[in-house]
């Protein structure tokens, strides 16, 4: 996709979808046509396991028709195919209720002015080769086996992604928004042998828009095969309350039970915990974190949203106050709030000073959690309970690694607990979650 | 029925299959074969009292695949032109390097079983149809009690054909009907509020939504919110658990289901991969994956490598018994694919998955099991589950319950996650019931990236110990 010849054979299928809905009835429309061209890679144990390339074209529609709404999706893009599509939709559609709330949004939500460059497209993508995709993944499988401890590997699978996409979203009143991003992604999986048994396995991915900007594979592989054979010798604990330090990685879980019950979808629906808190103090106040959609490479960058809003920083919590929701259009009408944006897309988060191995040496009785495991939230009531695993620590080291262990309460009372945010941002998912401590927190084991 | 004329409904030729299949063995492929799947889903949604929104997909296309021992290439695309069709065999052919081998000559197709026959497929059933049973179920869930402040509905059903062909001219052909209502409520009561849900899930036709079938969903919704008004999540540490008939089969997918897919055995990376044939539970313990049972979610005529799906044992009387396989790991260990090589969509390559997972009825009177235990707690209903194959501990979580004392349900309890190893766990079911029920939610299994709809079932079962996730006593 390096051309524009493709882009511009997307955007006039979308116009063309447009002119369709419209002459089947439809008063508005919103399109967004897309191609995405997509490889994998998963090499195991000395060579290519699986092997996966495609390029797949999808043509979504939003259909607004004499007050009533619904959005479709096709593959089959034949013009013939299209038009009867759009026809059965429109048809569907008209056999709804009304919802005054449901039509596009109003130009001044549009994006305003030149967009920035976000750096999201790496325009050497196309050029990747299979030899190049190869290397890497052999490169992440001799660096996991090369380790101390390494004779207790029993599988090292590695996978090496990468995946262009372009995209046009148009509004039937004028909106027009073009999207092109790559992303280029490494991951090893490691998985032991436990003298007792079992067979741990443990992983690490990373992420990023620019293949350049990648982690050498050989630190990638390396560091799966240390978390894996660190996972050897683990038992349950005791069921004790105990201080919880929850590293970059595994954090991410932590925000997303809270990203839950922050949507106006959720509010509307009395199904959020946080109604009637806003401006209010739910968390200590080093939860500060914003919804940043500008950030340059970012994961989850965008110049608009699956609206069409344009992107704009949300602060979230400041110093533990809730400040604003995910507020869509269409709820926003409902609750009669202004609109922010439905999606969340990066999260950008004040930081403390110190990386989660600073912060691990002030905790003298705790637990170290470096991956969550099952478990579930409670939007409603904020009730939550979530399977754990990691190290114990004590007097500021860490300990034994702990398995098959559990994290329960209220958010209403664990995001008051939050005791010190890390300094260390886990850039491989767009949440970006630093190391969060928690004091008292009810771990249950034996 | 012939698998022939079903071609055309895909917009595809039986030479345009053989020409891929022959692109595909090119390049020294030990076997291909060709997906072809198109899928209609439509979804009609009510909420604040109105079917005001509704979503629909179509969703064609064709995968090629090429395997040469357990290394696999593939290809697919959604634009059936031969050019396209072509491309993605090269794609897949590049696994392999080596010599040409033939295509098939003549294509070949064998009679299916018929397990989720429909009497009104979704295809001749207007969205006006559909209406009544979001505005009853929602007129059910408000009447049924003042504390209801909020109700929505969800009604999705879904027309699947799958055409597949293997390099020896194989063809099987399946329509794969779909259906899953699902009710939310949320309820208000001295300032508090309450919210849950409960779903009926089936392969079927529109026939399914019975008047008692749609009370029932209507009548658990309410009462799975209400009673969270009176229920706290329980205390914290390893107690006795009772798993009540049905859902609870939930356990049995993430402590054993998972791990006995063949894909991770042959890897070596599963905890059960050197225990075939060992006593892994008591000998009142046998567990199947069953594709039969008529109309289940679970169910299926024929996997998505077009091999014949049966009833698998994995379990039988304590001894484990049997793996799921797909085609590659059955040829790794030598023994006939068991039907369970599914796939999420043309988009993505087969591997092993469960079916409908549950464990047969055992000798215990479920009451005499609740009575046995004097502390612990009764798990009722159930929202997801998940579990490390290698080091083999598992989770699921309860959305429902009640404390056990003294051998009797005493107090409701809520939205606790329940942890343990899979192997142990089994050693510790102890008291099997005699009312095994398959559970008739829309149950889905997350794999590897793909989703595959699943069914569960159990009777009522004792776990002597395990850790439950709740807090501090």
């Amino acid at each position: 996709m390096s051309s524009h010849g493709p882009d511009a054979a997307l955007r006039d299928l979308g116009e063309a979808a447009i002119a369709t809905a419209r002459a089947l009835g439809a008063q508005q429309v919103a399109v967004s046509a897309a191609l995405e061209r997509e490889t994998d890679v998963q090499w195991r144990d000395g060579g290519i396991e699986k092997l996966l390339q495609a390029t797949s074209r999808s043509l979504s529609l939003d259909l607004y028709v004499d007050g009533r709404y619904a959005s479709v999706a096709t593959s089959d893009l034949r013009p013939t195919a299209v038009q009867r599509f759009v026809a059965d939709a429109v048809a569907l559609t008209r056999t709804l209720a009304p919802d005054p709330c449901r039509r596009l949004p109003e130009p001044e939500l549009w994006p305003q002015g030149p967009a920035v460059d976000l750096g999201l497209e790496d325009p050497t993508c196309d050029a990747r080769t299979a030899r190049q995709r190869r290397d890497d993944a052999e490169a992440l499988e001799a660096a996991a086996r090369a380790v101390p401890g390494a004779a207790r590997i029993l599988a090292v699978t590695a996978t090496v992604s990468d995946s262009a996409h372009a995209s046009w979203r148009l509004h039937s009143d004028g909106f027009a928004g073009h999207r092109r991003s790559t992303a280029f992604w490494l991951a090893c999986e490691v998985s032991v042998q436990d003298p007792d048994g079992r067979r741990p396995e443990e992983s690490h991915a990373v992420a990023h828009r620019l293949q350049e900007r990648l982690p050498a594979a050989a630190a990638v592989g390396a560091l799966a095969a240390g978390r894996a054979l660190a996972r050897i010798g683990s038992r349950k604990g005791t069921s004790e309350v105990l201080t919880v330090v929850v590293d970059p990685r595994a954090a991410g879980r932590c925000v997303g039970i809270l990203l839950g019950a922050l949507s106006a979808a959720a509010l509307q629906q009395k199904r959020s915990f946080l109604d009637g808190r806003t401006g209010q103090v739910v968390g200590s106040p080093l939860l500060h974190v914003a919804d940043d959609p500008l950030v340059v490479h970012g994961l989850g960058s965008r110049h608009f949203d699956g609206e069409g809003l344009a992107a704009r920083r949300l602060p979230l919590f400041e110093a533990g106050v809730l400040r604003s929701w995910y507020v869509d259009t269409y709820y926003g009408r409902k609750l009669d709030l202004a609109p922010t944006t439905g999606r969340a897309s990066n999260l950008a988060w004040r930081l403390g000073t110190d990386d989660c191995t600073a912060l691990t040496r002030n905790v003298a009785e705790g637990v170290l959690v470096t991956s969550f495991l099952g478990g579930n939230a409670n939007a409603t009531t904020g009730d939550f309970s979530l399977g754990i695993q990691g190290f114990r620590i004590r007097a500021g080291a860490l300990a034994e690694p702990v398995a098959e262990m559990n994290v329960a309460g209220n958010q209403l009372e664990l995001w008051p607990r939050l005791a010190a945010v890390g300094s260390d941002p886990y850039p491989y998912s767009a949440l970006r979650t630093p190391t969060l401590v928690f004091d008292a927190v009810a771990v249950a084991g034996v | 029925m012939s698998g022939f004329a079903h071609f055309a409904s895909f917009g595809v030729t039986p030479d345009l299959v053989r020409a891929a299949l022959h692109e595909a063995l090119c390049h020294g492929g030990e076997s291909a074969d060709v997906f072809v799947q198109s899928r209609v889903n439509t979804t009609l949604a009510l909420e604040d009292g109105e079917v005001n929104r509704a979503y629909a997909s179509v969703d064609a296309g064709l995968g090629v695949r090429v395997v040469r021992g357990d290394q696999q290439g593939y290809g697919y695309t959604e634009d059936f032109s031969e050019q396209a069709v072509r491309r993605a065999a090269q794609t897949a052919a590049a696994i392999a390097e080596g010599p040409a081998r033939p295509g098939p000559v003549a294509l070949t197709s064998g009679p299916l079983p018929d397990r989720y026959r429909t009497l009104r497929p979704w295809e001749d059933v207007a969205a006006l149809d559909r209406l009544p049973v979001l505005r009853q179920l929602n007129a059910a869930v408000l009447a049924a009690d003042p504390r209801i402040v909020k109700c929505s509905v969800t009604f999705r059903d879904e027309s699947s054909t799958v055409l597949i062909v293997d390099g020896q001219g194989r063809v099987a052909f399946d329509r794969q009907p779909m259906t899953v209502v699902g009710v939310t409520c949320v309820a208000e009561h001295s300032g508090r509020r309450e919210s849950n849900s409960a779903n009926v899930a089936g392969r079927a036709g529109f026939e399914f939504y019975t008047p008692d079938r749609l009370e029932r969903v209507a009548r658990q919704a309410v009462e799975r919110t209400l009673i969270l008004f009176d229920a706290a999540q329980p205390p914290a540490g390893e107690m006795p658990v009772v798993l009540g008939a049905g859902s609870s089969g939930i356990l049995l997918h993430e402590a054993i289901g998972h791990g006995l897919e063949a894909d991770f055995n042959r890897k070596n990376i599963s905890i059960y991969s050197d225990k075939m044939g060992k006593a892994i539970a008591q000998p009142l313990v046998t567990i199947v994956d069953d594709a039969t049972l008529a109309g289940a979610r679970g169910s299926i005529n024929v996997d998505d490598e077009g091999n014949a799906a049966g009833r698998t044992v994995l379990v039988d009387r304590g001894v484990l018994v049997g793996y799921l396989h797909d085609g590659i790991s059955a040829r790794h260990y030598g023994v006939q694919p068991t039907g369970n090589g599914r796939r999420e969509s043309f988009r993505h390559l087969p591997m092993p998955r469960m079916r409908a997972t549950y464990m047969e009825a055992g000798p215990h009177d479920p009451a005499e099991i609740i009575a046995s235990v004097a502390r612990g707690i009764y798990c009722e209903t159930f929202a997801n589950g998940q579990v490390q194959i290698g080091a083999g501990d598992f989770t699921f979580f309860v959305k429902n319950g009640w404390l056990i004392e003294g051998g009797k349900l005493t107090r409701p309890i809520k939205d606790v996650n329940l942890i343990g190893n899979g192997p142990r766990v089994l050693e510790q079911v102890d008291m099997v019931g005699t009312d095994l029920a398959i559970d008739e939610g829309g149950w889905t299994c997350g794999k590897d990236g793909q989703s595959v709809p699943v069914s569960q079932g159990m009777p009522t079962v004792r776990v002597r110990g395990m850790t439950v996730g709740g807090r501090a006593a």
